[in-house]
C-alpha cells in the first residue's frame, strides 16, 4: 500500500496506542460504529464504500436476513430466460473477507433513536455512532382488493426477487395453451417504474415461443408510465395482438382479486386468469416507520447527504427514502450511498465530504437485444434531490443501438454488482 | 489565444474506431490539459463511473477504463462535454463535470491497475 497521509496519520496513532479519532462519538468503544440495515444496492454499498474508504477507523456492521441477495434488477431477465436464478444472486463473504465488515444474517426489529441502538429479532442489542436503512419496500396491506401477503403464493408479487421470481416463473410454464397471464400494476411511487413493463415484455418473449395463442392483460391504476411509448412500440413489433394494456381510463384502477378462484375483476368484469402477477403499492420497509423517521408511506430524507429529516444519525437509502425526483431503483440507491458513506465517514473521522451529486439510469429489455434506457442527473436543493439534465431511448432506433443499449446493460449489471459486493 | 492555438487531439487514441469515426476532436486547451488532478477528489467522482465502468471486468458493453493514460480520459470527457463525442449518459455526466472535475477523474483512474 502506498504510504499516504492517511495511513501515515492511522499508522503513528496506532504506534501511540491512540487509534481513536477525536470525531468518535461513542463512549468508551475504540472506533465509530456504523450500523447499516439492508444489504441491498444501497445498505451494500453504503457499508462496502465506508469500510473500504475508512481504512479501518469505523466499524461497519450489515444487517441483512437474507443470506443470498437477489437483485430485483435483471429478475425479469430471468422470467424471460436470459439468465438463470443463480446469475442474480449474490452473497455477502467478500464483504466480510476483503472489507472487514461484520455481517449478520438477522432481522432488525426495532430501533432506540435515543439510545442508539437497534435491536434484532435473535434477541442481539448493536450499539450505532450512524445508523443506515436500507429495507427496499414493503406492501401496502389492503391496496388491491382480495390480495394479501398470505395470497402471494397463488398470486404471487415477484418484486422482492427470489423464490417468488421463480414461483412466477413456474406458473408463466404451467399456463394452459391460449391462457391468460394477468399483471396488477402498480400506483406510483414504486420501485423501478420500468419493471412491470419490461416483466410483461420478458412473459410475452417466453409465451411467444412457448404458448404463442396465449394473452397479456395489465391492469394498471395508472394514465401512462415508464417509457410507454417505448414499451408500446416494441410490443406492437414483436408480440403483436398479445398484450392489452388497460389503464385508469378504462378501469384499470378498480381493480380486485380472488386468489382462490384464480380470478381478476376489473371494474366489476370477471376474468378467469392462469397466472396472476400482482404488485401492490408499496411503502418503505417497516423499518423505517418503526424508527420513527416516515412520513406517511416513506422516509423523508436531506437532499445533501441523505440524513433522515427526523433524526440527524439516521440515513435513509434507496427505495425507502423520499428524496424528491429520483427514481426508485437499484441504481439510485447506489448512487445515494455513495453520498452518504462519504458525508457519515466525514462526520465520524474528519475526511473531506465532498458537494453532493447524483445520478441514475435505468435500461429494460423488450425483446432479445432490444434494450432501451432512460436517465437522469440530479443535485440537492434546499427542498430535494432535483432533476438537472435527462435522457430517454427514442422509438424507432435501430437494431444495432438497441443491442448496445442492451449490452449496456450487460455491462452495468456486472459492475453495480461488484460495487456492492465486491 | 486563437482558435487554431488550442490543441486538437486526436479522440481515436483511445476509442474504438467505429465510435470515433464520426466524431469531432475536442478542443482542450494547453492550461486545460496541464491541470493536475486532484487523485482522492477523483476518488470520490469516480463512485459515478464505476456503477457502470467495472474496475474488473474486461469491457463488453462498456469499456473499462481503470489504468488508462490520463490525457485519453481528459480528452473523451472533453469530447462528451462538449458534445463531440456520442453517447447520452455520457454526454449527460461529462456535461457537469469542470475542468478540475475531469482532471481528478483521470488522474485517479490511471493510478489503478
Amino acid at each position: 500500500m502506498a504510504l499516504n497521509r492517511r495511513t501515515f496519520l492511522g499508522a503513528s496513532a496506532a504506534a501511540t496506542g491512540a487509534l481513536s479519532a477525536p470525531y468518535v462519538l461513542a463512549e468508551g468503544s475504540g472506533k465509530p460504529r456504523v450500523l447499516v440495515i439492508g444489504g441491498g444496492a444501497g445498505g451494500a454499498t453504503a457499508a462496502r464504500y465506508i469500510a473500504k474508504d475508512s481504512d479501518g477507523a469505523i466499524d461497519v456492521t450489515l444487517v441483512e436476513p437474507s443470506r443470498t441477495y437477489f437483485s430485483c434488477f435483471f429478475s425479469n431477465l430471468y422470467l424471460g430466460g436470459f439468465r438463470t436464478i443463480d446469475d442474480i444472486g449474490h452473497t455477502y463473504g467478500t464483504l466480510a473477507a476483503n472489507h472487514g465488515i461484520n455481517v449478520v444474517h438477522d432481522w432488525a426489529v426495532g430501533v432506540d433513536g435515543a439510545a442508539k441502538t437497534v435491536t434484532l429479532a435473535g434477541g442481539a442489542v448493536l450499539p450505532f455512532d450512524k445508523l443506515i436503512l436500507a429495507p427496499g419496500i414493503d406492501f401496502v396491506e389492503g391496496s388491491v382488493t382480495g390480495w394479501d401477503v398470505s395470497a402471494q403464493n397463488k398470486m404471487p408479487h415477484a418484486y422482492k426477487a427470489g423464490s417468488q421470481s421463480e414461483l412466477l416463473k413456474a406458473q408463466i410454464a404451467a399456463m394452459p395453451e391460449g391462457g391468460i397471464y394477468a399483471m396488477v400494476a402498480p400506483p406510483n411511487p414504486y420501485r423501478c417504474p420500468p419493471g412491470p413493463y419490461e416483466r410483461v415484455s420478458m412473459v410475452a418473449h417466453v409465451l411467444k415461443a412457448s404458448n404463442p395463442a396465449a394473452k397479456i392483460i395489465i391492469a394498471d391504476p395508472k394514465p401512462k408510465f415508464s417509457k410507454m411509448a417505448l414499451f408500446e412500440e416494441g410490443w406492437a413489433n414483436h408480440y403483436p395482438g398479445m398484450i392489452d394494456w388497460i389503464g385508469e381510463d378504462f378501469g384499470g384502477g378498480v381493480v380486485s382479486v380472488d386468489p382462490d378462484r384464480m380470478v381478476l375483476i376489473i371494474d366489476g368484469e370477471e376474468t378467469k386468469v392462469d397466472a396472476c402477477n400482482v404488485i401492490p403499492a408499496m411503502k418503505a420497509g417497516r423499518i423505517a416507520e418503526l424508527a420513527g423517521v416516515t412520513d406517511g408511506n416513506w422516509a423523508p430524507v436531506s437532499a445533501t447527504d441523505m440524513s433522515s429529516k427526523a433524526d440527524p444519525d439516521i440515513y435513509v437509502l434507496g427505495d425507502a427514502s423520499q428524496q424528491g425526483d429520483m427514481p426508485k431503483s437499484g441504481f439510485s440507491a447506489n448512487s445515494q450511498a455513495k453520498v452518504c458513506a462519504n458525508a457519515v465517514r466525514g462526520a465520524l473521522t474528519g475526511s473531506r465530504v465532498y458537494p453532493a451529486k447524483y445520478a441514475n439510469t435505468c435500461w429494460s429489455l423488450i425483446a432479445e437485444n432490444d434494450g432501451v434506457k432512460v436517465g437522469a442527473s440530479y443535485e440537492p436543493t434546499e427542498e430535494k434531490i432535483s432533476r438537472v439534465d435527462g435522457f430517454i431511448s427514442q422509438t424507432g432506433e435501430t437494431i444495432s443501438i438497441r443491442k448496445s443499449t442492451f449490452e449496456e446493460s450487460e455491462s452495468w449489471y456486472d459492475a453495480i454488482t461488484a460495487d456492492m459486493f465486491g | 489565444m486563437s482558435r487554431q492555438g488550442f490543441a486538437i487531439i486526436a479522440v481515436a487514441v483511445a476509442l474504438p474506431i467505429s465510435m470515433a469515426l464520426a466524431e469531432d476532436a475536442p478542443e482542450v486547451p494547453p492550461e486545460i490539459l496541464a491541470i493536475e488532478g486532484d487523485v482522492a477528489w477523483g476518488e470520490y467522482l469516480s463512485g459515478e463511473c464505476v456503477t457502470c465502468h467495472s474496475a474488473r471486468n474486461a469491457g463488453g458493453g462498456i469499456p473499462r477504463i481503470a489504468g488508462r493514460d490520463t490525457e485519453d480520459i481528459v480528452v473523451a470527457l472533453h469530447a462528451y462535454k462538449q458534445n463531440r463525442r456520442v453517447h447520452p449518459i455520457m454526454q449527460m455526466l461529462a456535461g457537469r463535470l469542470s475542468a478540475e472535475e475531469i482532471a481528478a477523474l483521470a488522474a485517479y483512474f490511471n493510478t489503478l491497475d
